[in-house]
C-alpha cells in the first residue's frame, strides 16, 4: 500500500508520548548476550541469496537517505537497514523486556527521571570508524540545533521531558528528565536511529533534516552499495557486530528495493515472484498471491492501530453524543472487515484497545456498541432528531446529517470499506459521501480540522502505535496532540490528568488507567474505530528462511517498519 | 511554397491556441482548484512558483493581459515550472519521453504499413473475401476503445497464458544497459503494450486507406493504365496506392491525437512509465502544472507530425507546389 | 447551378444529394436494405431496450450486497460478483442506461454545436469562414485525451463535468463535413428565393439549410457515438468518473482497482468493456451503412464473375 509521507514529521509538534507499559523497563536489560540477537539454527554460516522488497511508495527514489526525512523514514529504506537504535523494542511482545542493541544494557534510577545506557563495544561505522557513546550523545543533542529532527518531541524546547544528555566515563551516556518519564523509553530507545558524529558533525547543524545523506554512513546491518530512481541495492555489511565466528550476519548477501508507482506493477511482482518480502494490501489474496505457489507464499497480519471514522467534535452536528452514537450503532464493522478489507483486518473495538495484540490491557467488562441499526435511529429520535421525506435525519432547525467524509486517494481498500459504511449508514438515515484527497492535502485538512468526518489510522496518518495501548490513545485523545494526531480535536481535562498520570504510576495502576480511558472511548465516544489497521506482509520461503510468523512475532515484519527490519534481516538466511 | 506558408500558419496558430487554452482553463474553470494546488508547492524555487502564479493567475495583482504576455514570454523561455515534487516540469517530461516515444514511435510505424498494405490490397480485390471481411472487422475493431484490447490481451497472454509480463518497462530490480539481455527484457515488455496500440491503430487506417484507393481506382487514369496492359501491381503501388496515400498523410498525423490518447490508457494498464503514465499520475496527484505541461508536450507533439506531413506531402504531391 | 471554388477540399468528402427533401424516407430504405446496418440497429434497440427497463432484466439490485464477494461466475450470478458481492450482471445491465444517455447526449450537442460552426462558416463565408475553420482546425488537431483529462482536474467528477468535457473536445470533429456540404448547397436556388426575400442568415441556416443536410448529420451523430462512449468509459476507467454512479466506465474502474482481472473474477473487468465495444460497434455498422449509402463507390460489389448486373 502506498506509504503515507507525512506521518511523523508532524510528531514533533506535540509527541507527548510515553510508556512501556507492563514491560520491566526500570530493570536493566540484563538477558543480553554480547552478540545480541541470535540466528535461526539453520544453515547457520551460509551466507547468499538475495531478497526483493515490495513495497510501493509511489514515487521513484531520491536517493536519500536520511533518517530524520520523514518521507523516506516510512519506507523503511534507511533506519532499520542502515542505521539502527539503541534498544528494539516489539509491540507485537509488549510483555517481553526490550532487545539490547546498539545499548547492552540501560536503568533507570531517580523515579524514572534519569536513563542510563552502557554502550555496546566493538562495533564499527561502515566507513571503518569507531562507534562510541559519543555518537549517542551527538544524535541527541544535534536535535537541540535543529528542531525538526527531533521527531519525537523529546527535548523540553519541543514540549517533552528530556533535558541532557551526557556522556558519562567511556562507554555510558545518560538521559535526564524534568518529570517521570518511563513511556518515553520507547521513542529514546527504539524510535531514535544513531548517527555518525564524525560526519554529521560536519554539516550545517541547523539544517541536518534537509541533509540528503547520499552516501550513508550506518551501523546497521546492510550498507547501500548502488541507488538509482527505480531501485535500490544493499550489499550485507562484512563488519556487522552481530557477525561472530562461524555465524557470520546477516545471512542474505543483498537486498534489493525497487521503486513501484502503483499498487498494480507491485501487486504483480509479488504474484509474478518477482519479489520474496511484501508490506502490500492485495485484494483477493489466495487467488492472486498464495495460489500461485501455496507451498512456499504465505502472509501474516498483525495488527497494530485503529483505522477509524473520526469526527470533527468542532462541528455542531457531530459535537452532538448521540450523533456519534447512531454512528456507532449503524456501522456493521464486521461487514467493513469482510467487504473492505477482504476479512484481512478484523472488526474494531470501540474501546480503542487492539486485539489479540494488546489483549492483556482489554477491559473485557465494557459494554461495547454492537451493531443495531434499529437501536441507532432510535438514539437520533430520542435526541430530537426527525426523518425527512428524503429519509434523512434532520434537527429542529432542520439541519441534515448529511457529511463528507475525506479519505486518502489510491486507497482502494479505505474507498471500499466507505462505501459498505456509506450504505449502512444511509439505511438509518444519515447521508455520508466519501471525498478521496492526495496525501498532502488529506494530511493538513485533518490536522488543520477542516474536514467533517474522517477515514484514519494505522496504514494512512494516524497516532504511533506502541508497546501499549496508551501510545495509540494519548496520540488521538490528548489535547495537546491536537494538531498532529489528535484529528477529532478532543479535549477533556480529566482524560488530559489520566494521560499525564500514567507516566509515574506503576503497572497495576497503568492498567486502571488504561481501563478509565477505555470507558471514555465507550461512552465519550470521541471516534469509533472500525477496523484494526494491520502490517501488510507477503513472504516466500523459496529462496529464504527465517521470516517472522504469527507463531514466532518476534518482529513487526513488514519491510516499511522501522527499526524492526533490522531485526527481521538478521534473521534471515538462504534455504540453499 | 504558398501551400507551405498555410501550413506553417496554421501550426503556429495552433500552437498558440494551445498556449491560450493552458492560460485560459484555469480561469475559466469553477472553483479554486488552482489555488489549492499551488498551495501545496511550499519549498519551491521562487522563480518557477512565481511563473507558476502567473500562468494560474493565482495571488496575482495585475491585470490579465500583463499576465498572458508574461506567460507566454515565459513559454517561449522555457519556464513551465515545476512539479508537485519540485521537479522543473520540462526535466521530468524529458526522462519519460524515451519510453513513450519507442513504444507510440515503433507502433504507429508499424501500424501504418500494416494498415497502408492492408487497405491498398483489399481495395484492390474488391469483391473478394478479404475486402468483404476485413474492412468491416478492422473498422470495428478500430472503434473498441483501446484499453480493452489491452485488457483481453493481458488476460490471455499474461494471466491465462503466462507467456509475457503483465507491467513495467523492464523486469524488477534489473539495471539499464545496453546488453543484450536487457534489451530483450524491455522488448518483451513492450510486447503487450505495443500490440494493443497496433491494432487497433491499423484498423482506424485500414478503412480510410481502403476508402481512399476506392476512390482512386475509379479514376481514368487508373483506367487508361490497366488499358495500357501495366501489370496489377504495378498499377496498385505506383498509381492508385501513391495518390490514395496522400489526401491521407495529413489524416494519418492528425489521428496521431488519438493514438496518444491511447497510449495514455495503455500505459496505465501495464503501468509503463512514459509520458501517459506520469499523465494518470499528476492527475491522481492533482499537479496541475505538469498536467498543464504535458498537454501542451502532446499537442505540440501532433502539431509536429502534422507539419511534417504536410512537408512530405508538399514534396510528393506536385499539385501542391503550384504557385 | 454555379459550384463553389471554395469546395475543393484535399479530404474526401461526402458528395452533395440531389433529392434532398425525399431523403429521410429513402434512408430508412436504404438502411433497412443493408445487412450490416441491421446488425448494428438491432445491437442499438437491444441497448435502449435494456436501458429503459433495466428492471425487467436484472436479476438483483445492482448495489446491494447479495452474495459472496468476488465469486466466479454461476448460476446465480452469471458474471460473479463484485469485491463487494455485488452481482456483476445486474450492475452491467443498470449501467447502460446512464451510459447510454451520456453517449446519446454528448453526440447531439456535439453534432449541433459542429453543424451550426460548419454551416455559419460556410454560408457567411469571408472572414468569419477563415476565422471559424482555425478554430475548428484548432480543435481537431488538440488531442483529446489529454485535453479531456485536464479539464477533469477541474471539475467534479459526475455525469455533467463528462458530458461537458467531451462535447468541448469532440464538437470540431465532424465540422469540416458539415462545412464542405453547407457549402455545395450554398447557392441553390431556393437559398438564393430565401436571400431575395429578405430572411436573416440564422434563419436561412436554421430553416432552409440545416434541413437538407439530415442524413449527414444523421451519420455524424453516428460517427460521434461511435468514439464517445470509449473516450467515456477511458476517462471514467483512468478514474476521473465518479466511482458510484452506475456506468460501464466505473465498472471498468473498480474492478481494475480489486485487481479483478488477475484474482479470479476476470468476467468483472472484461464484462463492461465488451459492452463498451458493442455499443460502439453499434454504432459503427450503422454509421458503416450510411458510408456505403452516401457514397456509392463504397456499396458492396456483388460478384461480377457469375456475369449478374451489379446493383
Amino acid at each position: 500500500m502506498k506509504r503515507f509521507q507525512w506521518v511523523v514529521a508532524v510528531a514533533a509538534v506535540c509527541m507527548l508520548v510515553a510508556a512501556c507499559g507492563g514491560s520491566s523497563s526500570s530493570t536493566s536489560s540484563a538477558t543480553s548476550t554480547s552478540s545480541g540477537t541470535s540466528t535461526t539454527s539453520a544453515n547457520a554460516g551460509k551466507v547468499g541469496g538475495k531478497v526483493v522488497i515490495d513495497n510501493v511508495t509511489g514515487a521513484t527514489w531520491t536517493c536519500g537517505f536520511n533518517p530524520f526525512n520523514s518521507s523516506v523514514l516510512t519506507t523503511g529504506a534507511t533506519f532499520g537497514l542502515i542505521y539502527e537504535p539503541l534498544e528494539y523494542v516489539n509491540i507485537l511482545q509488549s510483555t517481553k523486556p526490550p532487545t539490547p542493541w546498539l545499548a547492552s544494557s540501560s536503568q533507570w534510577s531517580n523515579g524514572y527521571k534519569t536513563l542510563t545506557f552502557t554502550i555496546r563495544n566493538g562495533v564499527t561505522w561502515s566507513d571503518g570508524k569507531p562507534f562510541s557513546a559519543n555518537d549517542v550523545a551527538y544524535t541527541f543533542n544535534a536535535m537541540k540545533s535543529d528542531k525538526t529532527i527531533d521527531l519525537n518531541a523529546l527535548w523540553t524546547a519541543d514540549g517533552g521531558p528530556l533535558t541532557s544528555v551526557a556522556v558519562k566515563g567511556t562507554d555510558q551516556v545518560v538521559f535526564t528528565f524534568s518529570a517521570a518519564a518511563q513511556p518515553y523509553f520507547y521513542f529514546v530507545a527504539d524510535l531514535t536511529p544513531i548517527i555518525p558524529q564524525h560526519i554529521w558533525s560536519t554539516l550545517n547543524q541547523s539544517k541536518l533534516s534537509s541533509y540528503t545523506d547520499t552516501t550513508p554512513v550506518g551501523t546497521g546491518p546492510y550498507v547501500m552499495s548502488a541507488c538509482s530512481g527505480q531501485n535500490v541495492k544493499y550489499l550485507r555489511n562484512s563488519h556487522y557486530w552481530q557477525s561472530a565466528a562461524g555465524h557470520p550476519v546477516p545471512q542474505i548477501a543483498e537486498i534489493d528495493y525497487p521503486a513501484f508507482l502503483s499498487n498494480t506493477p507491485g501487486n504483480l511482482a509479488l504474484a509474478q515472484g518477482q519479489a520474496q518480502w511484501g508490506g502490500q494490501y492485495i485484494p483477493n489474496i489466495q487467488s492472486f498471491y498464495i495460489g500461485k505457489d501455496p507451498a512456499h507464499r504465505h502472509i501474516w497480519f498483525p495488527p497494530v492501530g485503529n483505522v477509524s471514522l473520526v469526527p470533527n467534535l468542532t462541528n455542531p452536528l457531530l459535537g452532538e453524543l448521540p450523533v456519534r452514537q447512531a454512528l456507532a450503532y449503524a456501522i456493521n464493522k464486521a461487514m467493513v472487515a469482510r467487504l473492505g478489507e477482504s476479512g484481512y483486518q478484523q472488526p474494531a473495538n470501540q474501546t480503542g484497545v487492539i486485539t489479540p495484540t494488546f489483549q492483556s490491557w482489554s477491559d473485557s467488562s465494557l459494554a461495547q456498541p454492537t451493531y443495531d441499526p434499529a437501536k441507532a435511529e432510535q438514539i437520533l429520535n430520542s435526541a430530537g432528531f426527525k426523518k425527512g421525506s428524503d429519509g434523512i435525519y434532520a434537527d429542529n432547525s432542520g439541519n441534515k446529517l448529511s457529511f463528507t467524509i475525506k479519505t486518502i486517494a489510491g486507497y482502494s481498500d479505505w474507498d471500499a470499506s466507505l462505501q459498505v459504511i456509506t450504505q449502512e449508514l444511509k439505511a438509518v438515515g444519515i447521508a455520508v459521501t466519501a471525498q478521496d484527497e492526495n496525501s498532502t492535502s488529506y494530511a493538513s485538512d485533518l490536522q488543520g480540522g477542516h474536514f467533517q468526518l474522517a477515514y484514519a489510522g494505522s496504514g494512512g496518518l494516524g497516532p504511533i502505535p506502541g508497546p501499549s495501548p496508551y501510545y495509540e490513545l494519548r496520540g488521538a485523545l490528548y489535547s495537546g496532540s491536537i494538531g498532529s494526531y489528535n484529528f477529532a480535536r478532543y479535549k477533556s481535562a480529566s482524560t488530559d490528568a489520566l494521560f499525564n498520570q500514567y507516566a509515574a504510576a506503576s503497572p497495576a495502576q497503568q492498567q486502571q488507567i488504561i481501563d478509565k480511558i477505555q470507558q471514555v472511548m465507550v461512552s465519550d465516544i470521541p471516534f469509533i474505530p472500525v477496523t484494526e489497521g494491520v502490517d501488510w506482509f507477503q513472504y516466500d520461503t523459496t529462496d529464504v528462511g527465517g521470516w517472522p510468523t504469527a507463531s514466532n512475532p518476534y518482529a513487526q515484519p513488514a519491510p516499511f517498519n522501522s527499526p524492526d527490519s533490522a531485526v527481521v534481516v538478521t534473521h534471515l538466511y538462504p534455504t540453499h | 511554397m504558398r501551400y507551405l506558408a498555410r501550413r506553417g500558419g496554421l501550426f503556429l496558430v495552433t500552437l498558440w491556441a494551445a498556449l491560450t487554452v493552458n492560460f485560459i482553463i484555469p480561469r475559466v474553470m469553477p472553483g479554486n482548484e488552482a489555488q489549492a494546488v499551488l498551495a501545496t508547492f511550499r519549498g519551491a524555487n521562487p522563480g518557477a512558483l512565481h511563473a507558476l502564479e502567473i500562468q494560474f493567475g493565482v495571488n496575482v495583482h495585475q491585470s490579465v493581459l500583463a499576465s498572458y504576455f508574461q506567460y507566454l514570454g515565459n513559454c517561449l523561455t522555457g519556464q513551465f515550472g515545476v512539479t508537485a515534487q519540485g521537479v522543473p516540469v520540462m526535466t521530468e517530461i524529458m526522462s519519460k519521453l524515451p519510453w513513450t516515444l519507442g513504444l507510440v514511435g515503433v507502433t504507429t510505424i508499424l501500424a501504418f504499413v500494416i494498415g497502408t498494405v492492408a487497405g491498398v490490397y483489399s481495395a484492390w480485390r474488391r469483391g473478394g473475401r478479404l475486402d468483404a471481411i476485413l474492412p468491416p472487422t478492422l473498422f470495428i475493431v478500430s472503434t473498441v476503445p483501446v484499453f480493452f484490447v489491452g485488457l483481453l490481451l493481458i488476460y490471455l497472454f499474461a494471466v491465462k497464458l503466462n507467456w509475457l509480463p503483465l507491467s513495467g518497462n523492464y523486469s524488477v530490480g534489473a539495471t539499464p544497459s545496453f546488453t543484450l539481455p536487457f534489451i530483450w527484457d524491455v522488448l518483451k515488455h513492450a510486447i503487450l503494450p505495443g500490440l494493443s496500440l497496433v491494432i487497433v491503430t491499423a484498423g482506424l487506417w485500414v478503412y480510410s486507406m481502403r476508402n481512399n484507393m476506392i476512390t482512386t481506382i475509379a479514376e481514368d487514369y487508373v483506367k487508361t493504365a490497366r488499358a495500357k496492359g501495366l501489370s496489377s501491381r504495378r498499377i496498385m503501388y505506383d498509381y492508385a496506392a501513391r495518390n490514395a496515400i496522400l489526401p491521407n498523410l495529413t489524416g494519418f498525423a492528425m489521428q496521431l491525437g488519438y493514438v496518444l490518447g491511447g497510449a495514455i490508457v495503455i500505459e496505465y494498464l501495464f503501468s509503463y512509465p512514459g509520458l501517459g503514465y506520469l499523465f494518470y499520475t499528476a492527475s491522481t496527484d492533482h499537479d496541475l502544472p505538469l498536467m498543464q505541461g504535458l498537454f501542451l508536450f502532446y499537442t505540440l507533439a501532433v502539431l509536429i507530425c502534422v507539419l511534417i506531413a504536410d512537408l512530405l506531402t508538399a514534396v510528393v504531391d506536385p499539385r501542391t507546389r503550384e504557385a | 447551378m454555379a459550384t463553389d471554388a471554395a469546395s475543393n477540399v484535399a479530404i474526401a468528402e461526402r458528395p452533395p444529394d440531389t433529392e434532398e427533401r425525399a431523403e429521410p424516407r429513402r434512408l430508412v430504405r436504404a438502411v433497412l436494405g443493408n445487412r450490416k446496418a441491421v446488425v448494428g440497429a438491432v445491437i442499438l434497440l437491444v441497448m435502449v431496450f435494456v436501458a429503459v427497463f433495466p428492471g425487467l432484466i436484472a436479476p438483483h439490485d445492482p448495489q446491494a450486497t447479495v452474495g459472496p464477494p468476488n465469486a466466479s461466475p454461476s448460476s446465480a450470478y452469471l458474471l460473479g460478483t463484485t469485491q463487494l458481492g455485488q452481482d456483476v450482471l445486474s450492475q452491467l445491465i443498470w449501467s447502460t442506461r446512464l451510459t447510454l444517455w451520456v453517449t446519446l447526449v454528448v453526440s447531439v450537442i456535439a453534432t449541433f454545436i459542429s453543424m451550426i460552426i460548419g454551416v455559419t462558416a460556410a454560408y457567411i463565408g469571408g472572414v468569419t469562414d477563415r476565422v471559424l475553420t482555425v478554430l475548428i482546425d484548432v480543435f481537431l488537431i488538440i488531442p483529446v485525451l489529454p485535453l479531456l483529462i485536464l479539464l477533469s482536474a477541474y471539475l467534479a467528477p459526475g455525469t455533467t463535468s463528462l458530458i461537458i468535457v467531451l462535447t468541448i473536445t469532440s464538437w470540431a470533429f465532424q465540422a469540416r463535413q458539415l462545412r464542405s456540404q453547407g457549402l455545395s448547397v450554398r447557392n441553390r436556388d431556393f437559398l438564393v428565393a430565401a436571400r431575395a426575400r429578405g430572411e436573416r442568415p440564422m434563419y436561412i441556416i436554421l430553416v432552409e439549410i440545416v434541413p437538407t443536410m439530415t442524413s449527414l448529420l444523421a451519420a455524424s451523430f453516428l460517427a460521434l457515438a461511435v468514439f464517445e462512449v470509449g473516450f467515456a468509459a477511458s476517462l471514467q476507467f483512468l478514474g476521473l468518473g465518479n466511482a458510484s454512479q452506475l456506468m460501464w466506465g466505473t465498472m471498468l474502474y473498480n474492478a481494475q482497482q480489486a485487481a479483478a482481472l488477475e484474482s479470479g473474477n476476470a468476467w468483472w473487468a472484461l464484462a463492461p468493456g465488451l459492452a463498451v465495444a458493442l455499443m460502439g460497434a453499434g454504432f459503427a455498422l450503422v454509421n458503416y451503412a450510411f458510408d456505403e449509402i452516401g457514397n456509392p463507390a463504397l456499396r458492396p460489389v456483388r460478384r461480377r464473375r457469375r456475369g449478374r448486373p451489379s446493383t
